[in-house]
């Protein structure tokens, strides 16, 4: 398993980087990826990204599979035009709390605030077998939920 | 931001001209509120597309009405009203248990004791019960007797508890079924209890208890009206029991086999005569598996009613693993499964009816709300020709089978996985913030109840904040289903086309009765959930000259039936559906319980009972990604005589469809392919295809490999592809396949002028004439084989 680079290193800074190029391109696209469009919020050509950065590729599923207990997730707080950061709570019934009173106004670039959160939050050693915790053992790592 | 106060449904998705159609509105807040009908274009709001669209029409059910808060009472559970024989001096209550969560967070949204078989109510009583520690707990009026060992969830045990109202003797029993080697032992628990019984006129309830009573007009409701049951219980019930007395430890074993009416010398093995004097009731779930009522089999016939569809023919704890149809063995199916979330009906009063016109167009249409305050919902409906009254020839097939399946979708916040398949951060929209604080809403069959088993059952008399304009998914971070329709209807509005509308439910019902009368018929962009009469019914038309336009992808996909016990209250109330051997699932149905409790027949997908995705109308399901969408090539194949017709005003070279208001392209989200041996006709025609285009985001689909294995994504797999395709059918029909759901996304782009938009009006043009479609050249006649065809790769080296 990959590490998550950490704080001041360059590995850090380029796919920081290379996530808000990508971030920037998807502007315009009714979806997202962490890709590059050579015209950005057009499609047709592609590249770079998750398709030719695997350390980026490998962090990005690292926190795409967290648990949702605490799990960041964005809010949609007007239609098409403000969006905010969440946290899921991981019970059922009980809904996401809002993290802070910023407000977007882009549907991309708040993935990339999402990205520099997690990046702060993740430990190195994120699912290495210093955090082996029972909840492996009892289907609560997330993985095999859908 | 605002919590939705303002929610709705109406009694049928699918109204003829002059029938009536009646709206159930909860206003939690404002005074008042406005009701309209309006004709629904487009609803999608992204600013590159044709923006909102709506059209109003002139209904006499136009109005201000008074804002009345109405409640959702979900969490299913069996009542039996009260009776003499329910209101014993000494009692034995026993049944078998597999309890899914005996314990729960202090903040999960029904913390509290459960109710496993109760006669009790605000410290009067008797009954079963759950603790908050997740004991088992009798209560005895205020007094409560617990093992204060915690049950095993997901495991059966065998509850009973005994009280002699001569000697005031109280004993309670917990017995797993099975004991690991570190499990400390449970012993019986003994204790005294002084006094009688205090009865109360209440029900008697299994998965719950009586929390209350509510004679004001928020326990209309609940049922049993004014009755409001709480102390949900999670987990499966088998064969509970009621005596009139203290029974012994060997007495409660015995009645394990419950009531054996009629005992004689040639038959049944049940307790002996003298025993069974005792029972009051001996509930036997194995019995009515398809019904909404658990049958008594004791003396009194004390039948329960069942609230809210918990779900049945599931595995009892006496299953052996050796039949797998409910229908074969029943008694080893006498299992309920209750959730603390199920729902089959919100039963609302009804706010205010509307009189169809007989001359209205047949159309999309919704009822809109509104307060002055902001609110807004909207509560869609369809106008349905009478069979034998269409009025056009060309009709759209509504795929609201599909939206019953994604009814109140939990699964961007219930699943932290979702993200994995979505690749980037879920976006939650209002009604996903609603529906995660009000699971009373119910959830969809793509989520698990609280308790984290499948949802298996969809009602459609709820609301259903997912079928809504203005609704982005968070699949798609674009419309999705019901929305994205409606790019397919604003097309066909811009274009200036006549067409009816009707829904899977008309086809279920009505066969090809429903079809026959129309040149073509056309799909949504997400057909996947479908009866086995509506697949009859398409096979039909298309054999005898139908022609389909099948505009989307992942269709005919998941074998559905309508619930059989609700045709009393309309047509396709409630829908079922297993999630069995393979497909994707975002939960697995358990050994032994892929049948369906309603019609009894094998759920999972089509496939599987031998009826290939592709046999349909052309194309199947091969792979799926939600980041972001491509766009096709035109083939060869697309300049044959037999189909070049279809790009007229299109150059060979064009990108087809690299613009759309999902995902950016008209290839994405789920995507077909033509495979013969998947049951693609052999003449079939690939006219344009995606091949190579995708990202990695795009995995092939788990039924159509069996080994984990590198190479499965869009990058580098050739089955990560849609192919559009043409094949004729027999008596001048014919299927076109577009095989991407996101390709109606592209329809309304630039003002519906663009190379996708000239390709669709070009085959339905063709395709909405009346008689037969010209026939294929001569040459086309020819023999040819499945798997058998002539390799470029084999050719030059004969």
């Amino acid at each position: 398993m990959i590490p998550i680079p950490r704080k001041g290193t360059p590995e850090r800074d380029r796919l920081i980087q290379e996530h808000l190029e990508c971030v920037k391109s998807m502007a315009g696209v009714a979806g997202f990826s962490v890709l590059k469009c050579a015209t950005p919020g057009d499609t047709t050509h592609i590249s770079g990204g998750v398709h030719e950065d695997p350390l980026l590729k490998r962090v990005l599923l690292r926190m795409r599979g967290a648990s949702p207990k605490g799990k960041l997730i964005v809010i949609c707080t007007k239609i098409d035009a403000e969006w905010r950061i969440g946290r899921l709570s991981g019970i059922r019934g009980v809904p996401p709390v809002f993290v802070d009173d910023t407000v977007y106004t882009s549907e991309q670039d708040i993935q990339h605030a999402i990205f520099l959160m997690r990046l702060d939050e993740m430990e190195e050693t994120d699912g290495m077998p210093e955090h082996y915790h029972e909840g492996y053992k009892r289907r609560d790592d997330n993985w095999p939920v859908t | 931001m605002c919590a939705m106060r303002l929610t709705g449904y109406a009694d049928k998705f699918s109204v003829h001209p002059g029938d009536k159609i009646k709206f159930y509105v909860n206003c939690d807040g404002p005074k008042k509120y406005s009701a309209s009908i309006v004709q629904m274009i487009n609803g999608d709001t992204n600013p590159r597309g044709p923006g909102f669209i709506e059209k109003a029409v002139k209904a006499d059910c136009e109005g201000v009405y008074d804002g009345i808060k109405q409640v959702v009472y979900g969490g299913s559970y069996g009542f039996v009203a009260d009776a003499p024989q329910l209101k014993p001096d000494s009692f034995t209550l026993q049944c078998w248990i597999w309890p899914t969560t005996p314990k729960t967070d202090k903040r999960y949204w029904k913390h509290g004791a459960q109710g496993l078989v109760t006669k009790w109510s605000d410290g009067k009583g008797y009954g079963l019960f759950i603790n908050t520690d997740g004991c088992v707990e009798l209560r005895i009026n205020g007094e409560t007797y617990s093992t204060g060992a915690p049950l095993r969830d997901h495991a059966w045990h065998v509850i009973a508890a005994s009280f002699d109202a001569k000697t005031g003797e109280v004993v309670l029993y917990h017995e797993p079924q099975v004991v690991y080697a570190l499990d400390p032992e449970i012993p019986p628990v003994k204790a005294s209890f002084k006094g009688k019984v205090e009865h109360t006129d209440l029900p008697l309830v299994i998965a719950g208890y009586v929390d209350h009573v509510e004679p004001g007009p928020l326990g209309l409701s609940s049922l049993p009206q004014g009755v409001i049951v709480g102390g949900h219980y999670n987990g499966k019930i088998d064969s509970p029991r009621l005596c009139s007395r203290a029974l012994s430890r060997f007495e409660i074993e015995m009645m394990k086999g419950g009531a054996q009416p009629g005992l004689t010398e040639r038959r049944n093995a049940g307790p002996t005569g003298a025993l069974s004097e005792a029972i009051v009731a001996a509930w036997d779930f194995s019995d009515g598996i398809d019904t909404l009522v658990a049958k008594d089999a004791g003396p009194y016939r004390f039948d329960a009613t069942l609230v809210n569809c918990p779900t049945r023919a599931l595995t009892g704890y006496n299953w052996a693993g050796q039949t797998f149809d409910w229908k074969v063995a029943p008694k080893e199916y006498g299992a309920i499964h209750f959730h603390d979330d199920d729902l089959d009906n919100a039963r609302w009063e009804v706010s205010f009816e509307w009189t169809v016109p007989a001359d209205i167009k047949s159309r999309f249409y919704a009822a809109k709300l509104t307060t002055p305050e902001g609110d807004e919902d909207y509560v869609p409906f369809w106008i349905v020709p009478k069979i034998g009254q269409e009025q056009s020839k060309i009709a759209v097939m509504v795929p609201t089978i599909s939206y019953m399946a994604y009814a109140n979708e939990h699964v961007a916040c219930n699943a932290g996985g979702a993200e994995l398949f979505v690749y980037r951060v879920p976006i939650m929209q209002q009604q996903n913030m609603f529906l995660a604080e009000h699971r009373e809403y119910g959830g969809s069959i793509y989520d698990t109840h609280t308790d984290g088993s499948g949802i298996c059952l969809s009602s459609r008399l709820r609301p259903i904040l997912s079928i809504r304009p203005k609704y982005d998914h968070f699949l798609a971070q674009a419309p999705w289903q019901y929305p994205a329709d409606l790019h397919l209807i604003c097309w066909l509005e811009q274009m200036g086309y006549e067409y009816d509308v009707f829904t899977d439910e008309d086809v279920t019902y009505d066969g090809l009765a429903r079809l026959e009368n129309y040149n073509v018929i056309i799909t949504g962009s997400h057909p996947e959930h479908n009866s086995g009469t509506q697949l009859d019914a398409l096979h039909n038309y298309t054999q005898r000259g139908g022609r389909l336009m099948y505009m989307g992808a992942d269709a005919w996909y998941w074998v559905h039936s309508f619930h059989p016990a609700y045709d009393g209250l309309g047509r396709g109330i409630v829908t079922e559906m297993r999630r069995c051997e393979s497909g994707i699932r975002t939960w697995r149905a358990d050994p032994g319980e892929y049948y369906h409790q309603g019609t009894g027949e094998l759920g999972g997908m089509w496939r599987y009972r031998g009826r290939y995705l592709h046999s349909v109308a052309g194309t199947g399901m091969s792979s799926e990604g939600f980041d972001i969408s491509s766009y096709f090539s035109r083939t060869p194949e697309s300049l044959d005589p037999r189909v070049s017709w279809a790009f007229d005003g299109i150059s060979y070279e064009e990108n087809l469809g690299n613009f759309g208001l999902v995902g950016g392209g008209a290839a994405g989200l789920e995507l077909d392919i033509v495979d013969t041996m998947l049951g693609s006709p052999p003449h079939i025609l690939t006219v344009a295809t995606s091949a190579g285009r995708h990202t990695e985001a795009y995995l092939l689909v788990m039924e159509d490999f069996g080994f984990n294995q590198q190479g499965l994504d869009g990058t580098v797999h050739p089955r990560v592809r849609a192919d559009i395709t043409f094949h004729e059918t027999p008596n001048g029909g014919g299927c076109f396949a577009f095989s991407s759901i996101a390709y109606c996304g592209s329809l309304p782009w630039n003002n519906c002028d663009n190379n996708i938009s000239r390709l669709t009006k070009n085959v339905l043009d063709r395709f909405m004439l009346d008689g037969p479609l010209p026939a294929a050249p001569k040459e086309a006649y020819k023999h040819r084989g499945r798997a058998d065809y002539e390799s470029p790769a084999l050719a030059s080296k004969g």
